[in-house]
Formats: C-alpha cells, structure tokens, sequence
C-alpha cells in the first residue's frame, strides 16, 4: 500500500513518512561499521574495512576516513561515490570560511552545511537522496572536541559516542553500558532521585579500547585484526589539530589490550 | 602615478647549490607616505615561497586565494604541491582576470620534488618566465636587474647565496624611494628554511 508513495523523494506518505529517505536510511545498514567516541582531549574514530577483493590497489591512505579540513575530520558509511561528493563540498565550505574570515570554520555550521546539502535533495529535483550516514570528529575554540552524526535525511545531531553502519544496535547499546562507567559507584549508597549520572569521560586510550570493543562485537568475523579494523584519533598538539590513523602495530597494541581487559573480567 | 608603484616593493629570488633563496623589503608606503616597515610580501608554501610585488591588497587577497587552493589540492592529492605546480596555478588565478586584473607581479623560488631549484616570475596576467639563475619584481627592477647581473654567480653555497641576496637588495631599494624600510631574507635548503632579518637604511 505504501508503494504508490515511496517513487518519489518529494512525496509525503499518508503517514506522514518519506520512504526514500528512510530507505536510503537502510542502505547505510548494509555498511561497514563506524563507531566513534568522544573523549576528554581528543575523539576517536574506529571503522570496520571490508576487503571486497585481494587484487585491489591500494589508493588513498584510507577508505572511510577522509580530513576536511586541518580541524576536521569525517567517517563514511554507505555508498563511497555519494560520499565522495559530499567530502568535497564540506572541503570546499571551509576552505571558502577560511577564505572570508582568516578563521577556521567552527564544527557545527560544517556539519550544517553538509546536511543542508543533503537536505535539498529530499525536497527538491526529483533526485533520489545520499545514501551516506557520516560521523564528524572536529575541534574548534568555541567548543572544544565534538562528534557529530549525519544522516540521508539531511538531520544531524552531536554524541558523546555512537556507531553507523552494521549492527549499530548492538554496538549502541554496548556503548550506553559501558562509555563513561570508568567512575566507580559505591556500594550502598542511595541514588538520589532524578539526579543526573555523573558520566567520566573516557581519555584517548580508554575510548580506542571501548571502540575496538564495540567493532569486536558489531564485526561478522569472530578474529579481529588489524587488516578488518581502521583506527583514527583526532587530538591537540601545540594549540594545532593532529590527525593520526594507527598503523598496523599500534592497532595490534590496542586489540591486545581488550583482549587482556576481557579476559582478566573473565567474560562469557 | 602607476597602480603597481602605490605601495612599492621590492622582491629578488636566486638560486645556488641545491638551494633556493628570496628576499624582499618589508615597507608598505601610500605614494611617498610610508605606512608599516613590517610589511610581509613573502609566503612560504611548504617547500616553496612566493613574493608578491604590487598593490598591497591584492598581495593579501592573492595570498588568503594560494592557501584556500594549496589546502584544498593537499586534501584532495594527498600530497604536497611542487613549486612548478604553484607557479602554474597562480599563472591560472592571474589569467581568470585578464580584463580586471589583479594589481601583482609575482615571484616562485622552491624546490621541487628532487630538491632542484625552482624559479619562476610572471607579470600581472600570469605570463610565466622560468629561469636558472634570477628573478626580480617590484618598484625597483631596473637597479635590481644591474644588481643580479654583476653579482651572480652559478652553484653558489647558502652562506654566499646569503650574502649575494642582501647585497643585491639593500644596494637597490637604497636607490629607490618607494622600497626599503627593512629586509627579509628565506633561503631555502632541502634540510628546511633559513630566514634572517637585514639591518637596512630606515629612509
């Protein structure tokens, strides 16, 4: 029944629903994996890197991690060749705020104009939407460190941690139990009612372990290695943005220290 | 009163041994008033530096315009741009202007992917001139040129190439009213960039 209103992006159905998008919504739930996570001096961004064929050549140093701008840096899951439009046009906006106001462009109004972008073509043309979800890492002096997550539909919104593509149920909720849960609770002792909970943020190291935890759990392979997984961090360094994609042994390190973690818990 | 000789500049690039040098005055004048003796007309570009003689604003905007495309072709590429590379984009920049130009007569001196010597020189609509030995831009070309021609010398070392620049400059802008006010000297080696301030004639 819903059929006769889901051809065509500009059309509302009568439930008030635009099936285009929410099925560019599911494509992306197809994809590889992307968590990230928002710590106290920096956010990590971990991906899963699905290897279609051995004979592939190696092209750009990364297949989901893309910098946009000196401060700013994004994640893809879904279709590469909408994505690749979409990086283009976030590089050229800050490039051209940079260009007007010799300041760099803060995190927000970047995200904005990408959803913006994306936005137009679920009203407009005739076009079928994007079908990329991204996850943007950033740090501007008004804010601080940020993460934000963006959708087909062009609806953007900010996280402390979430994750994309594939199984990213699984991953979510993994994540609402155990982000921030490093600050020991007393044994006892009454919650107050309604008060908030008090969430310690994770530093860069602690989130690179929760992020390769979350992968471990949302990735089909039972083995995690550092052929399957992409490890970013975005930090400070002399007042100046670093971006760093772990190599194969740093990677190696930090999959060895969740396994240390889970089987000193003794997990199931 | 020409519009390139409002600000007045004066910009000299060399090349020597397995280096590259460039040296510019640092006086920013409206006509005969002069306005700031710190005045910067040349931007390095990770191995390269261009100089920017002529009005003053265009200098500036040229110069926001070379790192909104340098940032952007770095992103894209993943690598950094050659000085020929440069030099070829800022002759595209001029010519997209060629019935409103922009008021500069630009220099490029860097090295290249091999870190051999680079130098190139164009005039307001981009026309590029590559040579091995020189270039020179500004309000005081003429003296600059006889400067050049009786002090260069091929293959020279960083320390004589030093030399050489400064004296080619501060002997021409002395001559001129519309240059000098202070001197900046970059050479330019592939173990990374020297730069030393010249104590020139304040007048």
């Amino acid at each position: 029944m819903a059929r006769r209103y889901d051809s065509s992006t500009t059309t509302f159905s009568p439930e008030g629903r635009l099936h285009q998008v929410e099925y560019a919504i599911e494509a992306i739930n197809n994809a590889g994996t992307c968590v990230g996570i928002l710590a106290k001096d920096g956010v990590v961004m971990a991906s899963e890197k699905r290897v279609t064929s051995g004979l592939l050549a190696p092209t750009k140093s990364s297949e989901k991690t893309y910098k946009l701008c000196q401060h700013a840096a994004c994640n893809v899951a879904g279709l590469t060749a909408d994505a690749n439009i979409l990086i283009d046009q976030a590089r050229l906006r800050a490039g051209r705020y940079e260009y007007q106001y010799c300041e760099q462009i803060p995190i927000e109004q970047l995200v904005e104009h990408v959803c913006n972008y994306k936005q137009a073509y679920t009203q407009y043309g005739g076009l079928r939407p994007f079908g990329v979800a991204f996850l943007f890492a950033g740090y501007d002096a008004h804010h601080g460190f940020q993460l934000y997550q963006s959708d087909p539909s062009g609806n953007y919104s900010g996280w402390k941690a979430t994750v994309i593509g594939a199984n990213n149920q699984a991953g979510k909720s993994l994540l609402k139990n155990e982000y921030g849960s490093s600050s020991e609770e007393k044994e006892g002792e009454m919650k107050v009612e309604g008060a908030a909970e008090e969430i310690a943020m994770p530093d860069v190291n602690e989130a690179l372990r929760l992020a390769v935890k979350v992968l471990n759990k949302t990735m089909d392979a039972t083995a995690t290695s550092p052929e399957k997984m992409e490890l970013f961090v975005m930090s400070l360094k002399d007042g100046a943005c670093v971006h760093k994609i772990l190599n194969k042994d740093e990677t190696q390190k930090v999959i060895d220290e969740v396994e240390a973690e889970s089987s000193a818990a003794g997990d199931s | 009163m020409s519009i390139l000789e409002y600000n007045g500049a004066a910009i000299i690039a060399m090349t020597g041994k397995n280096c590259v040098g460039i040296a510019c005055d640092t006086r920013l004048g409206a006509q005969a008033q002069t306005v700031s003796c710190d005045f910067r007309k040349v931007f390095q570009f990770n191995k390269s530096f261009v100089g920017l003689a002529g009005l003053a604003t265009d200098v500036q905007t040229m110069n926001n315009l070379l790192t909104f495309r340098k940032n952007l072709y770095e992103l894209r590429e993943e690598r950094e741009m050659t000085p020929r590379v440069l030099s070829n984009l800022l002759s595209n920049l001029l010519y997209e202007k060629r019935f409103g130009p922009y008021f500069i007569e630009p220099v490029v001196a860097g090295l290249d992917e091999n870190n051999e010597p680079f130098l190139s020189g164009m005039d307001l609509i981009g026309a590029p001139v590559y040579t091995d030995d020189f270039v020179v831009s500004g309000t005081a070309t003429g003296n600059m040129y006889g400067m050049c021609e009786t002090l260069y010398k091929k293959d020279m070392e960083v320390e004589e190439l030093f030399e050489t620049l400064s004296q080619a400059l501060l002997a021409s802008v002395d001559r001129d009213a519309l240059s000098g006010w202070g001197a900046t000297v970059h050479i330019v080696t592939k173990d990374g960039v020297i730069s030393r301030e010249l104590k020139a004639r304040m007048d």
